[in-house]
């Protein structure tokens, strides 16, 4: 596949940001996953290697050192729902269990019409307001199972 | 050079290179894995730990791949200490490590075995169920790769990356999920995929060519050079008990080929092990039929007796010793000796290999042998009255297409490793080849490389040599010293 | 009651819009970059100011900032280009400090960049933000461009021959990228495998190049410190920990937050004063000083003072500051099975002792957890931890999965073993089996 010409074109004027352009190679893979089906599927990362002159393996091994980089297909929205300390202290695994019960998707996994994919996470920085969880880049916090009834109800 | 000193022992250590290397280089065996002298430097096994003192400041435990060396450096590679962190770091790689040895190939020559028996870590002691991965891991032609099994070194990574050139595998996750990968399920390409096999200090990497055929303490091993093109490549030849080949693997050698080999000479175990073999025929009225060696031998020395016209034809396989001999017959016989210059073949590259199957077009050229095409030779041949065609290959270098259309009249004699058949063929002996006999090699940069026999010929075949002499009317050189035990 | 005190890293956060150029300047922002740019002040002599106030990196290890500056090689000697790498990777569970200061007060943080370009004689900065922190990171990015379009970042700042160039960089999680070189190389674009050190970053850092990385809280101190004075800034806080911090504390508390309070204060009076106490009326059962990797402390030391000398002193370490809580239903077993599970998750795997000594030790408070411990774990426990730590690995992630678990077993065997013996949780506080895998 080819990459669209306006992230080629963000691609040039982000990578000029460094002396040298692989550094521009995790922002980039950001924008593709963003903008080309939230996730990085091998054709994308093909096209990604091609642009940094890398080999596919190489962006492969670093896309998939990252947990942000999502390397399978996402349900409509996702889910990331913080496991660790101050979270669970708060009452994280209800949390999981209630916005489980809600969206029909499994732990770390995609509801059957796919609507919805609920992954767990490590500390995301919100431990004053725990427990929390990422909906699709952004950050709920001090969280109620209403809360959590609103916030999805209020999704398309 | 920098003064340090190892194990009570004062020793000279290069500046340039980490404290591992100053011991290896000294005879310290320090154990490691992730390090390799071809590669950078990860320091990530952690195996490598030694007890430095230096500049007065108490001793430490370093990693000794990533630890400079410095004048006056105290080194202790037996400390308790040392040992320690190594017994830990095994505990640690033999908590996931599958109980394979009794079916893993490396079994003999792992370095996790070796390490875990003199550390005296005898058990894993792990009670938790061990990960499972892909084990056994298709990539491609040439190699298996067991997920299970590897320690994450990334050797074979680093391999790709710095030697080749060319990467291919990746660590792919990672912590305890860490696993090695190509893109996809694509299989590994080009000409050097066998060298990750040999770096792989545990079973991981295998050869598909080798995979469950020998136990290495059952091979015998010698020292010899790879004859696939003019690089010749200082390599080991591994024999089982019947004679056959059956391993090829690099030797390191500092101005030639260092560590590796292509593929093109690892996997060259076929050519060494020919199915035909003969040891004497001659033409009869249904053609060539078995015959007495000597009798073979005593028409061809009464044809270079006889007639006026001579041809001397060697292939470029003859070592120099041979060509010695050949070229003092062929000034016998007023003949310029010449050798079968194959063309050029693509599997030139930047690393190893020249692209000139030629293994001894250097050394043969040196002795006054000139270098002709197969077309070249079958004008020239057919204008002589008899041609020796002498050397390993020589028929198939030739091609059948040039042997055939040698003229009837043409009084041609082959010693060859396996046997060939043409019209013009009048005689036929067979030969030891390159794993059975013993010379050298002149490789394209001038560098001597020593052939060396690997195992006895099949009884009826004869040492080039000892032919040589014989048609040279010369004492039959010494049989035994070759290796070869079938005395004429 | 909240004491009174001189607060001055919040001060601004409280107003709003307190993220823009605007606010900031009227509430006295960019006058230390002007001092500096304005009055000639040498960069060695900013360096001094630093190393006299004594500020103490905020990012975990509490290095001397001063110091550190410092260590980036001297110019004229060696001409390579040379870097300060913002660490905002904030990922240390429970922190949640740097959150704060970029969202709320981007400009500081910029301003502190300025400051420190000056002073090392930098070529660029680069802010490598987490790439959760969506909202943090426009911020930011936002304050450099109203910087730069009132002359503050870019070429000729102030309109003096002073350049400087910020640029932002999103991470995309993994909490290895917050050790100074693990960030580097994920800066570069490759896996986040930090780097054996020796050399150094100041030595060899970003592509190679001198570099020195900062955390967030410990550069948006540097304005306050240059235009106020090394003597101002000792006025808070310790004579080896001096100055103001940011404490995010969580957990079983009333008011979980983000508080400015001087180093050396009782974490009793944080916990009272400002967080409201341990929730629900429940008693305090254990808590964590500076971060998962400080490990657990026995309620009976929660008078510790908050410095990086007295939380060493009780036998934990200072950290990034942030402290959790737990009260008398919370199960340690748990909050250690927890942890482990975290460090597990996030080893990057190169080195043996952490790749499969993290794991083992998720493995085995799990299994205690879930009612399958027996009674060797607990010596093996320690024993692995041993194994891991100290200074035996590339960094010090082995040592953050080891310290908490001696520290557990220090303070909380009789339950761990108790668990053990009972074949399961006496709290009966296990999670849902096999929530995770």
């Amino acid at each position: 596949m080819t990459l669209p010409e306006s992230l080629i074109a963000e691609f040039d004027e982000l990578v000029a940001k460094y002396p040298e352009r692989r550094a521009g190679l995790i922002p980039a893979l950001h924008r593709c996953q963003e903008e080309l089906g939230g996730w990085l599927s091998p054709e994308i990362m093909e096209a990604v290697a091609e642009y940094f002159a890398m080999e596919p393996v190489e962006v492969y091994g670093v896309a998939s050192f990252y947990p942000m980089f999502k390397l399978r297909p996402q349900g409509k929205h996702v889910i990331g729902i913080c496991e660790n300390i101050s979270c669970d202290l708060r009452g994280a695994q209800d949390i999981v269990e209630h916005v489980c019960a809600k969206t029909g998707a499994p732990v770390n996994g995609t509801s059957e019409d796919g609507s919805y994919t609920v992954e767990l996470l490590q500390c995301q920085g919100a431990c004053a307001n725990a427990p929390m969880f990422d909906l699709d880049g952004v950050y709920h916090e001090d969280l109620t199972p209403e809360k959590i009834d609103a916030i999805l109800g209020g999704l398309q | 050079m920098t003064k340090i000193t190892v194990n009570g022992r004062e020793v000279e250590a290069d500046p340039t290179k980490p404290l591992i290397a100053a011991c290896e280089g000294n005879g310290v065996e320090v154990p490691h894995y992730c390090y390799h002298a071809g590669l950078t430097p990860v320091g990530s096994c952690r195996i490598c730990q030694v007890e430095v003192q230096e500049g007065g400041r108490p001793p430490r435990v370093v990693v000794a791949c990533r630890t400079p060396v410095s004048e006056g450096m105290v080194v202790n590679t037996e400390s308790e200490a040392a040992h320690e962190t190594r017994r830990e770091c095994l505990e640690f790689l033999l908590k996931d490590h599958p109980l394979d040895c009794p079916i893993c190939d490396k079994a003999g020559e792992c370095t996790l075995q070796d390490y875990t028996y003199s550390e005296g870590q005898a058990a894993g002691q792990s009670k938790e169920p061990r990960q499972n991965f892909e084990k056994r891991k298709d990539l491609g032609e040439k190699i298996v790769l067991d997920q299970e099994r590897c320690i994450l070194c990334s050797r074979c990574v680093r391999f790709f990356e710095e030697v080749t050139e060319t990467p291919q595998l990746t660590v792919s996750g990672l912590g305890s999920r860490s696993r090695i990968e190509t893109f996809g399920d694509r299989p590994l390409v080009g000409n050097y995929q066998g060298n990750i096999t040999d770096i792989c200090p545990v079973g991981a990497l295998t050869l598909k060519s080798f995979r469950f055929q020998a136990r290495v303490w059952n091979l015998i091993k010698k020292a010899s050079t790879c004859g696939e093109c003019s690089r010749g490549c200082s390599i080991s030849v591994e024999v089982l008990r019947r004679g056959e080949v059956k391993r090829i693997r690099p030797r390191y050698n500092e101005q030639v080929n260092r560590w590796w080999m292509c593929d093109t000479g690892r996997f060259a175990t076929d050519a060494a092990n020919p199915a035909e073999r003969v040891s004497a025929l001659q033409r009869g009225y249904s053609g060539l039929e078995p015959c007495e060696l000597d009798d073979a031998v005593g028409v061809v020395r009464a044809a270079h007796g006889s007639y006026e016209r001579h041809a001397i034809v060697a292939s470029p396989w003859v070592t120099n010793e041979e060509g010695a001999k050949l070229a003092e017959l062929a000034k016998r016989l007023g003949a310029t000796p010449m050798f079968v210059s194959s063309p050029a073949n693509d599997l030139k590259d930047e690393l190893l290999h020249t692209g000139d199957p030629c293994p001894n077009r250097r050394g043969l050229e040196a002795l006054g042998f000139e270098a002709k095409t197969p077309e070249e030779l079958a004008e020239l041949l057919a204008e002589t009255e008899t041609a020796l065609l002498f050397g390993e290959r020589v028929a198939r270098l030739l091609g059948q297409e040039t042997l055939d259309a040698l003229p009837k009249s043409l009084r041609a004699f082959l010693f060859d490793d396996a046997p060939a058949a043409a019209p013009a063929l009048r005689i036929v002996v067979g030969m030891a080849n390159w794993v059975e006999r013993k010379g050298t090699w002149t490789n394209i940069d001038g560098h001597e490389g020593k052939v060396q026999a690997a195992r006895t010929a099949p009884s009826g075949i004869r040492q080039p040599l000892a032919l040589l002499a014989d048609l040279l009317q010369t004492e039959s050189v010494a049989e035994t010293a070759n290796g070869g035990a079938n005395a004429r | 009651m909240i004491p009174a005190g001189d607060t001055y890293l919040l001060s601004r956060s409280e107003q709003r819009d307190s993220h823009t150029i605007d606010v900031y300047k009227r509430l006295g922002g960019y006058k230390a970059i002007e001092k500096v740019l304005k009055e000639g002040i040498a960069p060695a002599d900013v360096i001094d100011v630093l190393k006299k106030s004594g500020l103490r990196g905020r990012g975990g290890a509490g290095f001397p900032t001063g110091l550190k500056w410092s260590f980036m090689p001297d110019k004229d000697k060696d001409p390579r280009t040379r870097y300060l790498a913002v660490n905002a990777d904030e990922s240390e569970p429970g922190t949640c400090k740097d959150r704060v200061i970029m969202r709320e007060d981007p400009h500081g943080l910029v301003e502190g960049c300025l400051l420190a370009a000056w002073a090392m004689k930098l070529d660029a900065v680069y802010i490598y933000v987490r790439g959760e922190y969506r909202k943090p990171y426009d911020r930011v990015q936002q304050a450099i461009n109203e910087a730069r379009e009132a002359g503050l970042v870019g070429e000729n700042i102030l309109g003096t021959d002073f350049s400087c160039e910020i640029h932002m960089h999103k991470g995309a999680g993994a909490y290895i990228c917050g050790e100074e070189t693990g960030l580097m190389e994920s800066l570069e674009g490759k896996r986040g495998h930090p780097r054996p050190k020796p050399p150094f970053p100041a030595g060899f850092g970003l592509w190679g190049q001198p570099t020195t990385v900062n955390n967030v809280e410990t550069i948006f101190n540097v304005p306050f410190i240059i235009e106020r004075g090394a003597d101002w800034f000792r006025s808070t806080g310790t004579e080896a920990s001096p100055g103001n911090f940011l404490c995010g504390i969580s957990g079983h508390v009333e008011r979980p937050g983000v508080y400015e309070v001087p180093l050396g204060i009782s974490a009793k009076t944080i916990l009272d004063e400002y967080a409201g106490g341990v929730w629900k009326g429940r008693k305090l059962k254990a808590w964590i000083p500076g971060g998962s990797s400080t490990g657990l402390l026995p309620a009976d030391l929660i008078e510790t003072p908050m410095d990086h000398d007295s939380v060493k002193g009780v036998g934990s370490m200072f950290g990034t500051g942030a402290m959790i809580m737990l009260d008398e239903t919370a199960c340690v077993v748990r909050a250690s099975e927890v942890l482990a599970h975290f460090y597990d998750h996030e080893s990057c795997g190169q080195c043996s002792q952490c790749r499969e000594g993290t794991q083992w030790l998720h493995e085995i408070f799990r299994r205690i957890e879930h009612g399958k411990g027996v009674q060797e774990d607990v010596d093996n426990l320690v024993r692995l931890s041993k194994q891991m730590a100290p200074g035996k690995t590339i960094c010090a992630l082995a040592d953050a999965a080891a310290i908490p678990t001696l520290a557990v077993v220090k303070h909380f065997r009789e339950e761990i073993e108790a668990h053990i013996r009972e074949g399961g949780c006496p709290l009966k506080a296990s999670r849902a089996q096999e929530v995770h895998a």
